[in-house]
């Protein structure tokens, strides 16, 4: 059984330059081909993974690993099947004879001081048979003190706000292309959340090789805009030309959901991960607020971002152009506006501020496979809450969204489902004001 | 390389247990998305519903396992009333938006710690199936025997899960197929196409719609129900969006709005799932590298094979959009 | 040029398809005319038995007021025409007399009847149809299956009753033959069992118009029916027109080809920005100085008669 090398990234071996590509789907995928998966022995094994998810004082989880903790994994009938010791990845492996029904305990008094396992959690957690989806069997354990620390009312609401206001930021960034390329071509795009994973990912790609934060971000923003180009370039644009229906390519949206997803799983692998530039920042006051300099910095550069998005889509040229497609394409074309490049340009920003919002998740949280299908539905509520088809909707929509989904914990919704807020306020706003906030009520016949 | 293996595990999958549920689920949200053009997106929050609803019966309520039917359905009328209500006055995609985020909103409830007691939190729920198994040993099967021929080999508790499973595939495949023969069917394929020109004719649109989602969704929360059965546990991570979009394409490869479609698809679907996997498998004894670089390993298959299909689903509904079974005459979902 | 057909429509006009038979005024036909006789040609008038009437119906798109009609009302047994120019709001009050939208204030009855917040699926078993100015027949289902769609009333629409077939094939069997009926008369026979997506645009018109008949109307609302239909068969849609009102239905109206609003219609009410502007016979109306007014103002240097999309 080798020892699980979970997390480092092996050698990349030269960047692919096969571009048979399928849609140019893969185009932009190719980039990605260097992540390894994570490294496991071959046969069944329990990973038991310890994390400590309280690190910042904004309450935000930030998931430490936690080193040396004893991890026992006994059979059914109590039998110790194997112990292990958690490494510096807070990882620790234990193979076991095959899929069956198992009990994974950690031996409390070998946690470093002042961990306690939340109150949530038990020391003691059982996998069943059915629970290896793999051949590998994750269970985490989370330590932390309890959430209600001795903070004021008001700085637990000023915090909560604040973390929404980013939250919110980041929505509504990343949502911007998925509004547009509804409002000018009527598609329902399923896959967006994957192209702010997409994001993330190309950061982390070249930030594990080295590349500065600094200097990744911007570089996986043109990747960003690039599969969106790639998209329309030799996908959507296709499809309209062939007369393929706005149904059925929501439904190959949906499969390319599955394929990106997939893929990104397969060469990232399933852990979080953090960027390697500015963990474990210290937060510091300002007035009721605890906040990291780098969330400071990502909640102010996302709004300069998001004002400069508003104010082209306001004042220039081509920002009326969108919003006169978005708005009527038949009557913009006519007009002597060229959609089509109009909804390439939309492609290729949405698709780079989508990559942006999926580095600032990133650094926010932490880098995973699945991290834009979590943001999609919050996209959703957001644009619908603002008007689907209007950019400044999707602004204002993703903003609000961000906010209440991070608030409604004040009001007693446990932090594991406060994404539920989203759906009843996109119930709600359904009910009694479809059109959204910005939107405009339709004429029928 | 064990072709013939791979061969019969490919049949055995064409036909298994997943192919099984699978076909119940489809056949549902055919009803749906396929004759009512309704774009249900969250087929696995109501197979979910139906798991759960026979899940908490005897590990939770302490209730007879029969009564978890009728909860089950009782969940998944519930939940096309919450998806319905809001979206089937509006247009096709709100109700697609709903869907998507009420199924993952299910998952995210019952495998909350907050609601532990109800769903049993990550760790699901067991304890609840052995009535029915028991049935299937009263009427002689022996749950640790062996019966079939060839390769067919199946355990007695294995059969006992095809049988009942493949009977709701057959009973539902039936109520379908009658329902789309009859006027209502009718009136449904029409509003796929235009429901205006229904509603003029004096035809409650909204009620429709909702009837046509609330009855896929009961028949979804079979495939639920089925598959805690067979497995004999609910896990919540079972019912994510990929089982939808699983779902929708097996449906989208056998041809939607045809109820052989909806069955075979499925089966098709776990055919080429075991096909793949076990081929990758086969090749994939060693990991498989280019100089250092690692590109597959046996762990990533299942990985892989899953991306397959999501590109699948791609291809298929650029070159052929009525499937396997389809009519392009009649392709479905293009009206709205 | 088309003045020649402003003789009047009580007298039989010789049409350009059918030079020598000249039109013999059915008993309905006569009888709308008589009643529409004594009625003073001005907007928002009061006929003698009105079957849908009208009041304070306004409805406005954000700023914009799209309709604004203080007082409609149709004849029971005419051919109503509404015409005005593009953009007057016709098929805006069409679609909120019908339910298809709702206006911001006004009330209307049919038949006697309140129609405030009745559901747009009631108006039909009300007997009030309407067709749709871009022609909605379902392309994907066949000709007869389109027709049948049209029965109200039907046993084997409540999904329970269509799972056992014996409930409702009797009922089907006599609506198919009713379907057939019509179809022969709509001369759609020969198409029974093609898609509807193989028809013509005109024979689209007609299945459409045949389809809303199933529903047993006494109110025919049919929006642009010429519209998009090719000039042979223009006399044939006429003809059926007329053949509604000739079955007792009540027919109303918008058009823009101004032959058919002479050759069919008993009365003609004019809108202008979403409100009515005129009333009148068809004489009375083409010789209406507000009416040209208002086609002027929005299409300088045109005849009434050419306005046309």
């Amino acid at each position: 059984m080798t020892q699980p090398t979970v997390g480092t990234i092996e050698d990349f071996a030269g960047r692919s330059r096969g571009v048979q590509l399928l849609v140019g789907l893969l185009v932009a995928l190719v980039a990605l081909v260097g992540f390894s998966s994570p490294a496991s022995a071959d046969g069944e094994s329990i990973q038991v993974q310890v994390k400590d998810q309280q690190r910042d004082a904004s309450g935000k989880t930030d998931n430490q690993p936690v080193p040396g903790v004893s991890v026992t994994v006994l059979d059914a009938s109590g039998a110790v099947i194997g112990t292990a010791v958690t490494d510096d990845k807070g990882v620790a492996l234990v193979s076991v004879p095959g899929k069956a029904d198992y009990t994974v305990r950690i031996d409390e008094s070998t946690l470093p001081d002042g961990l306690a396992l939340s109150a949530e959690n038990p020391a003691e957690q059982q996998v069943t048979e059915a629970g290896f989806v793999t051949s590998k069997k994750i269970v985490n354990f989370f330590t932390g003190a309890s959430q209600s620390e001795s903070t004021s009312t008001t700085e637990r609401i000023a915090q909560r706000f604040a973390d929404g206001i980013r939250l919110g930021l980041i929505i509504a960034m990343c949502s911007v292309g998925l509004s547009l390329i509804f409002g000018t071509t009527g598609l329902t795009n399923f896959a967006h959340g994957e192209i702010v994973t997409f994001g993330a990912m190309a950061a982390y790609f070249l930030n594990d090789r080295g590349v500065h934060v600094l200097i990744a971000t911007p570089l996986a923003v043109v990747a960003g805009g690039l599969l969106g180009y790639s998209l329309d370039r030799w996908g959507f644009s296709k499809f309209r030309a062939r007369g393929v229906g706005l149904i059925s390519q929501m439904v190959i949206t949906l499969g390319m959901s599955i394929a990106l997803k997939n893929f990104f799983l397969w060469r990232f692998g399933g852990r979080d991960k953090p960027f390697l530039d500015y963990t474990n920042q210290v937060g510091s006051k300002i007035g009721p607020i605890t906040i990291t300099p780098r969330d400071l910095i990502v909640t102010i550069l996302a709004t300069i971002v998001l004002v400069a998005v508003a104010l082209t889509l306001q004042y220039t040229r081509l920002g009326k152009a969108t919003r006169a497609v978005s708005d009527n394409v038949d009557l913009a074309s006519s007009t002597g506006i060229d959609s089509a490049k109009v909804i390439r340009i939309i492609w290729i920003a949405g698709g780079a501020l989508a990559a942006l919002g999926g580095v600032f998740r990133g650094l926010d949280e932490q880098v995973s496979w699945d991290m834009g299908t979590a943001l999609l539905f919050l996209m959703f509520a957001g644009i619908t809450l603002g008007g689907l088809g209007s950019a400044f909707g999707a602004l204002v929509g993703g903003f609000v969204v961000g906010i209440l989904v991070e608030t409604s914990t004040l009001v007693g919704v446990p932090t594991e489902l406060k994404a539920a807020p989203a759906l009843l306020i996109l119930i709600l706003i359904l009910l009694v004001r479809p059109q959204g906030i910005l939107g405009r009520a339709q004429r029928v016949g | 390389m064990d072709i013939g293996g791979v061969l019969e595990n490919a049949i055995l999958q064409f036909i298994g247990f997943n192919a099984c549920y699978y076909a119940i689920a489809a056949i549902g949200l055919n009803v749906q998305f396929g004759y009512a053009g309704l774009l249900n997106f969250g087929q696995a929050g109501f197979m979910a519903a139906g798991a759960y609803g026979v899940g908490q019966t005897a590990s939770i309520f302490g209730i007879s396992l029969w009564w978890g039917v009728l909860i089950g359905i009782g969940y998944s009328v519930f939940l096309g009333l919450l998806m319905g209500v809001p979206t089937l006055r509006l247009r096709a995609d709100y109700l697609a938006i709903v869907t998507i985020a009420s199924a993952e909103i299910v998952r995210l409830i019952v495998r909350s710690v907050k609601f532990r007691d109800q769903f049993g939190g990550t760790d699901g729920l067991k304890d609840f199936a052995d009535t029915f198994q028991q049935v299937g040993i009263n009427l002689g099967l022996d749950s640790a025997g062996e019966y079939g021929f060839w390769f067919f080999q199946f355990s007695g508790r294995t059969l006992w899960n095809l049988i009942v499973g493949w009977s709701l595939v057959a009973i539902f495949g039936v109520v379908v197929w009658l329902l789309m023969k009859s006027p209502w069917g009718r009136v449904l394929k029409a509003i796929r196409e235009d429901e205006d020109a229904v509603r003029s004719l004096g035809k409650n649109v909204f009620s429709y719609k909702m009837q046509a989602l609330v009855l896929g969704g009961v028949i979804g929360s079979f495939a639920g129900m089925m598959l805690a059965l067979g497995n004999a546990n609910v896990q919540p991570d079972n019912f994510s969006r990929d089982l939808t979009f699983f779902v929708l394409t097996g449906l989208v490869l056998g041809g939607v709005a045809k109820v052989t479609g909806s069955i075979i698809g499925p089966m098709v679907f776990w055919g080429i799932y075991s096909l793949l996997d076990g081929f990758l498998r086969e090749l994939v004894d060693k990991p498989v590298r280019i100089g250092d670089f690692r590109l597959l390993q046996s762990t990533d298959v299942g990985v892989v094979v899953f991306m397959v299909m999501g590109i699948l689903l791609v291809l298929l509904m650029v070159y052929r959009p009525q499937g396997l079974f389809g009519n392009k005459k009649e392709m479905a979902f293009e009206g709205r | 040029m088309k003045d020649a057909d402003d003789q009047s429509a009580t007298e039989p006009v010789a049409t350009p398809d059918d030079p020598h038979a000249p039109r013999v005024l059915s008993e309905y036909a006569k009888a709308a005319k008589a009643a529409l006789a004594g009625v003073s040609p001005e907007p928002g008038v009061a006929k003698p038995d009105p079957i849908l009437v009208a009041d304070g119906i306004r409805r406005a798109f954000g700023g914009i007021v799209a309709v604004d009609v203080d007082h409609f009302e149709v004849q029971r047994g005419s051919i109503t025409a509404l015409i005005g120019p593009n953009g007057a709001g016709k098929t805006t009050f069409f679609n909120l007399m019908t339910g298809f939208d709702k206006p911001n204030t006004g009330r209307w009855s049919f038949d006697g009847a309140s129609m405030d917040g009745v559901a747009t699926h009631r108006m039909a078993s009300r007997g009030m149809v309407r067709t749709f100015q871009l022609t909605k027949s379902l392309t994907k289902l066949p000709v007869i299956e389109n027709m049948k769609l049209g029965a109200t009333g039907q046993i084997g629409e409540k999904w329970w009753n269509g799972l056992f077939p014996g409930r409702w094939k009797k009922q089907e069997a006599e609506i198919e033959a009713r379907a057939d009926e019509l179809l022969t008369r709509f001369k759609l026979d020969h198409m029974r069992d093609e898609y509807a997506g193989a028809l013509s645009g005109g024979q689209r018109k007609l299945l459409e118009m045949a389809r809303a008949l199933m529903t047993d109307p006494t109110l025919v609302m049919l929006d642009e029916p010429m519209a998009g239909v090719n000039p042979a068969l223009k006399q044939s849609l006429n003809q059926h027109v007329r053949g509604l009102r000739d079955l007792g239905m009540t027919v109303l109206f918008v058009e823009h080809d101004m032959d058919m609003v002479h050759d069919i219609s008993d009365w003609v009410i004019v809108m202008a920005e979403g409100q009515v502007i005129a009333e009148g016979t068809p004489d009375d109306i083409s010789s209406n100085p507000a009416v040209i007014d208002a086609y002027l103002g929005a299409h300088q240097g045109k005849t009434l008669l050419e306005d046309q999309v």
